[in-house]
């Protein structure tokens, strides 16, 4: 995604996400377009991975980020990065959308590549794919089980009990694989100087 | 008390039914350490969303969601928080900075006596009076200096107010000190402003830093 951010008002460009969410809870929306510029792209792909429909990842996104700009006078900053919540918040409403819709999954993660139709990439903001290569790193780093579940979850929407079906497992190992995995995906990410806990694109320079 | 750490990272999937959704909702309102938890299990699933292959918005989706958002406004007051139940995450007292109601003039002239009488200035010729919404006004005097005068809550525990000073025309923040806050704030910016410089108002966790970290309380340009 270019960085195209017409009209940027360059007083908020030392603003930490924190900040700009602040901002954005007192109604400022250059502060807000911002937060879209910077995460709206993953968001983005992120909902097409996962329902593989570009109208409905396109809503998934929206409805996102309208509840980030409704609610952003009650974030708290103790929980986590603005990030972490815009993408939490993408992700829920992807996986709502492909269970409502009842769409088939993608079990792999490359899959979507052959379904959907490819549109021409445009050049990627460079933090973005080093945490791309990061993050797709560690995850071959753990143990297929482990990673198996993760991506089942994660990308495929499947809930525990449907994880449970689909492996032949009981839940109670399904729910303590999940735990084990992502034990081990965050001390992985660590371990390669990624902490989720901060700021995206000051993280993995 | 029974902790939900096996349930956490499966929320933060998104893959747990309604009842251990709710269980670990409730439980998390009283449990510091699962919040903590739950905080870095949400991190560890916001940080798969970048394993996905790349896709490229439509320029459309730009466009439609500032137009959702509503016209312009330029606020002059916070909005109202929406009037709901007791938002999901509101284990942390909320920070909100709300002023005394901003300074009439011969509030801020007794201010700027007192602080003269203090010696914290040095030429006590007041250049201008810039409001800064939800905190009062800053006052810069014709030797450079700032001072900040109004009402902030007191910082909570382990948070500190810090004020910084973008010189005009620039635009990385410099650190100018930091206070406490409470009725009867005056505090004399450590770094020399003057006019075109903006000043904002930051709430750092603990005691601050030489970059701001936290959310803005308020900024008036001088």
């Amino acid at each position: 995604m270019t960085d195209r951010r017409p009209g940027r008002d360059p007083s908020t460009e030392h603003l930490s996400d924190h900040g700009l969410l602040a901002l954005t809870a007192r109604g400022d929306r250059d502060a807000f377009a911002r937060l879209y510029d910077m995460y709206g792209g993953a968001a983005y792909a992120l909902a097409l991975r996962i329902v593989r429909d570009r109208e409905l990842s396109a809503d998934v996104v929206q409805d996102a980020f309208l509840t980030v700009w409704r609610q952003a006078s009650t974030f708290d900053p103790a929980r986590g990065q603005p990030s972490s919540w815009i993408l939490t918040l993408t992700h829920h409403k992807a996986v709502d959308t492909v269970r409502r819709e009842q769409r088939r999954r993608a079990e792999a993660l490359d899959e979507a590549r052959e379904s959907v139709d490819p549109a021409p990439a445009v050049e990627q903001q460079a933090w973005q794919s080093v945490a791309r290569d990061q993050v797709r790193s560690a995850m071959a780093k753990l143990p297929d089980p482990h990673r198996e579940v993760l991506e089942l979850a994660y990308f495929a929407g499947y809930s525990q009990s449907e994880l449970a079906e689909r492996l032949a497992l009981p839940i109670g190992t399904v729910k303590s694989r999940t735990f084990a995995a992502m034990t081990a995906l965050r001390e992985l990410l660590a371990q390669s100087g990624l902490n989720p806990e901060h700021e995206w694109n000051t993280s993995t320079s | 008390m029974e902790h939900v750490d096996e349930l956490i990272s499966g929320y933060a999937l998104h893959g747990l039914d309604a009842a251990d959704q709710r269980l670990v909702l409730e439980h998390v309102e009283t449990c510091e350490r699962c919040r903590v938890q739950l905080r870095e299990m949400e991190a560890v699933a916001a940080a798969l969303a970048f394993a996905a292959p790349q896709a490229d918005p439509p320029p459309e989706l730009r466009e439609r969601l500032l137009e959702a958002i509503g016209p312009e406004v330029v606020p002059s007051t916070p909005p109202e928080a929406p009037p709901q139940p007791r938002p999901r995450w509101s284990w942390w007292p909320r920070v909100s900075a709300v002023a005394v109601p901003v300074l009439g003039l011969a509030v801020i002239a007794l201010a700027v006596w007192n602080i003269s009488l203090r010696g914290d200035i040095k030429d006590a010729d007041v250049r201008s009076v810039a409001p800064i919404a939800n905190v009062g006004s800053v006052v810069s005097f014709g030797g450079g200096q700032a001072t900040v005068v109004g009402g902030l809550k007191p910082a909570p525990a382990g948070h500190t107010y810090e004020a910084w000073v973008i010189p005009k025309g620039e635009t990385v923040p410099q650190a100018a000190g930091t206070f406490a806050g409470g009725n009867d704030t005056s505090f004399t910016l450590t770094r020399n402003a003057s006019a075109g410089d903006t000043i904002v108002i930051t709430l750092e966790p603990g005691t601050g830093g030489p970059a701001p970290k936290g959310p803005v309380v308020g900024k008036a340009s001088i």
